[in-house]
């Protein structure tokens, strides 16, 4: 146990020689592993930094721009706030911000209501139990685009096999012409993929609550649902804010399952805030208010991690000792 | 009698077939499986018969022309192929970047862990969008777009802070009697990394690399905006963009779906273990 317990206040110690020969006093040693230990993180700090870090501060520059396209190359005039002021009075950008969060509310909290249930059966599954997994892996392995063709085939209006089946039972809808069942669709094909990658992490939670404490509840007299609410609930607590803060900040960035079911549509019912990113970048090449809804849907994002960061702080706590 | 009427009636449920959680179960199957029954079904039914009502659940005739379309009228060979190199690559270099990163953030004597971990997962889950039009520009002047590497660079940093999250948690656990024993034979910290970690660690690893190789297969809108040329494009953005605006061809993409999903689909499942560890590792350990 002693031997791992590292001290920190070590780093601090004053540097006596630069010999990189490796020495017999502790403090030394310890230097040359900080420095190897940097040298370890260098090439992936690096990586990630310039492919993430330092774009976001371009598309921040390009959003307080009036960026100019040629076809050599571009140029940026600023700083402006006319690419905000465009989209605070976009009635497109209301809607897709509208949709993205509506989305992203309904789909966490169904995949995790679901993942949940799911989770439970698995655990008390007793034959079959590994089948189920297996089959629950297929929809998280699938490609979204693949899904999301799937999804639109099954629901289109002239020879889909479910809007077949909403016939027979006498409902006339044509589902991915309006927007309401749209949305809907839309939604109910993300939870159909996604759902299953909940239920395997909440199981996971679940098969570390030891069994004794529901069997002491059981004697006291508490009935299954008792048990969930007050021992199974309050200890996957952890688990399930994890869940939802990465399903949260996915659904947030969602792309091509619209893109590809509903193109966004009908009209702009099912255009989430990347989409439209993309398409005022790509297809308007308004690259500067395409910047101002990307550095915005990013900003809502890390203002989400902000306030999660009491999350992050209990996974990562125990990094800090 | 008495003990019956008293008993919770657990056992009761345990014996009988019919309870709550194996009808669930079933119920949970069919959902899941329906959707991708539809899919394998109408990859091999005649195109004929596809746009029928009522629907055709079983082709009179068994077909494989759409796989043949989809590999001899398009290209979609050459997209797997695209997709295979790009994610293998990508995922080698996630592997040996994570390993190493792990590692120091696990054991190694740094300061401002907490600060790297916390930036690592915040970038984890950054929406693409926020910075695909300025790697746009930036793959543009240094002439990457419609290449291998101009996909595999932004696959490798994207995936790597998760991965480094997950090696971080299975490294942790880990006795420290193996780093001493090797550090009195006289290894260096590398050499004892490479080659008494790493074996020791091979099933993060493994997840690790499940979890990139899909995340890399799956990968759409960088893929879709930076590779848009026929010959460059991988999987996803082939099956997207399969057909024109008047048609869909339903039958090859489906059967380009199959052809993509299967290997993935019994990855996964040859080696749940390995991915119900990794999906969990970042989730549940801590």
């Amino acid at each position: 146990m002693t031997a791992h317990t590292q001290d920190p206040a070590r780093d601090t110690a004053p540097e006596r020689a630069r010999t990189p020969r490796p020495a017999p006093r502790a403090g030394r040693a310890h230097r040359a592993a900080t420095r190897t230990a940097w040298a370890y993180l260098t090439p992936t700090l690096v990586v990630v930094g310039a492919v993430t870090v330092f774009p976001v501060l371009f598309s921040l520059a390009m959003s307080f721009s009036h960026v100019d396209l040629s076809y050599s190359g571009f140029e940026l005039e600023g700083p402006t706030l006319d690419n905000y002021v465009a989209l605070l009075t976009s009635a497109r950008w209301y809607s897709a911000l509208a949709f993205t969060l509506f989305y992203t509310v309904v789909t966490v909290a169904v995949e995790l209501a679901l993942g949940t249930l799911i989770a439970l059966v698995l655990e008390r599954l007793t034959a079959g139990r590994g089948w189920l997994m297996a089959l629950l892996l297929v929809p998280w392995a699938m490609i979204t685009v693949v899904s999301a063709q799937l999804w639109a085939f099954m629901l289109n209006s002239s020879y889909g096999v479910i809007s077949w089946f909403f016939d027979l039972v006498g409902l006339e809808v044509v589902i991915l012409g309006e927007p309401a069942p749209a949305i809907a669709a839309v939604m109910i094909a993300d939870i159909w993929k996604t759902t299953p990658f909940v239920a395997i992490i909440v199981l996971a939670g679940l098969v570390t609550i030891p069994r004794e404490q529901y069997e002491a509840a059981s004697i006291d007299g508490a009935n299954a649902w008792h048990s969930f609410w007050r021992i199974t609930l309050p200890q996957l607590t952890s688990t399930l804010a994890i869940a939802v803060l990465f399903r949260t900040l996915q659904s947030f960035g969602v792309f091509d399952l619209p893109f590809v079911m509903t193109g966004g549509g009908p009209g702009t019912a099912t255009e989430p805030l990347a989409l439209l990113g993309w398409r005022v970048m790509f297809q308007s090449l308004n690259l500067g208010a395409g910047a101002a809804i990307a550095v915005t849907t990013g900003g809502i994002v890390l203002i989400m991690c902000l306030l999660a960061l009491k999350v992050f702080r209990a996974q990562v706590g125990e990094v800090r000792r | 009698m008495s003990t019956t009427a008293v008993k919770p009636p657990r056992r009761r449920g345990r014996r009988r077939v019919f309870n709550t959680v194996n009808v669930s179960a079933v119920v949970i199957a069919l959902v899941t499986a329906a959707p991708i029954y539809w899919l394998l079904v109408n990859s091999i039914t005649p195109t004929g018969e596809m746009g029928t009502l009522p629907p055709t659940f079983w082709p009179s005739e068994p077909t494989l022309t759409h796989y043949e379309e989809a590999f001899g009228q398009h290209a979609f060979g050459r997209y797997v192929f695209n997709s295979l190199l790009v994610a293998c690559l990508a995922t080698t270099f996630v592997l040996g970047l994570s390993l190493f990163a792990g590692y120091a953030l696990a054991r190694m004597p740094v300061r401002g862990k907490g600060p790297i971990m916390v930036f690592l997962l915040m970038i984890s889950v950054f929406p693409t969008i926020a910075v695909v039009t300025p790697l746009y520009m930036i793959e543009r002047s240094l002439g990457l777009l419609n290449t291998h590497v101009g996909l595999i660079l932004p696959y490798v940093a994207f995936n790597l802070p998760f991965a480094v999250w997950i090696m971080r948690n299975y490294l942790k656990d880990l006795p420290y009697e193996l780093e001493e024993s090797a550090q009195i034979d006289g290894a260096s910290t590398t050499r004892t990394v490479w080659s008494v970690i790493l074996p020791t660690v091979r099933p993060g690893l493994f997840a690790v690399g499940v979890f990139t190789f899909t995340a890399c297969l799956t990968e759409f809108l960088m893929a879709m905006t930076f590779n848009s040329e026929d010959d460059m494009r991988t999987v996803p953005v082939g099956i997207a963009l399969f057909g024109s605006e008047f048609e869909v061809p339903f039958g090859t993409i489906f059967a380009a779906s199959v052809a993509t999903v299967l290997p993935i689909a019994v990855l996964a499942l040859v080696f749940r273990r390995a991915v119900v560890a990794g999906m969990t590792a970042g989730a549940v350990k801590g």
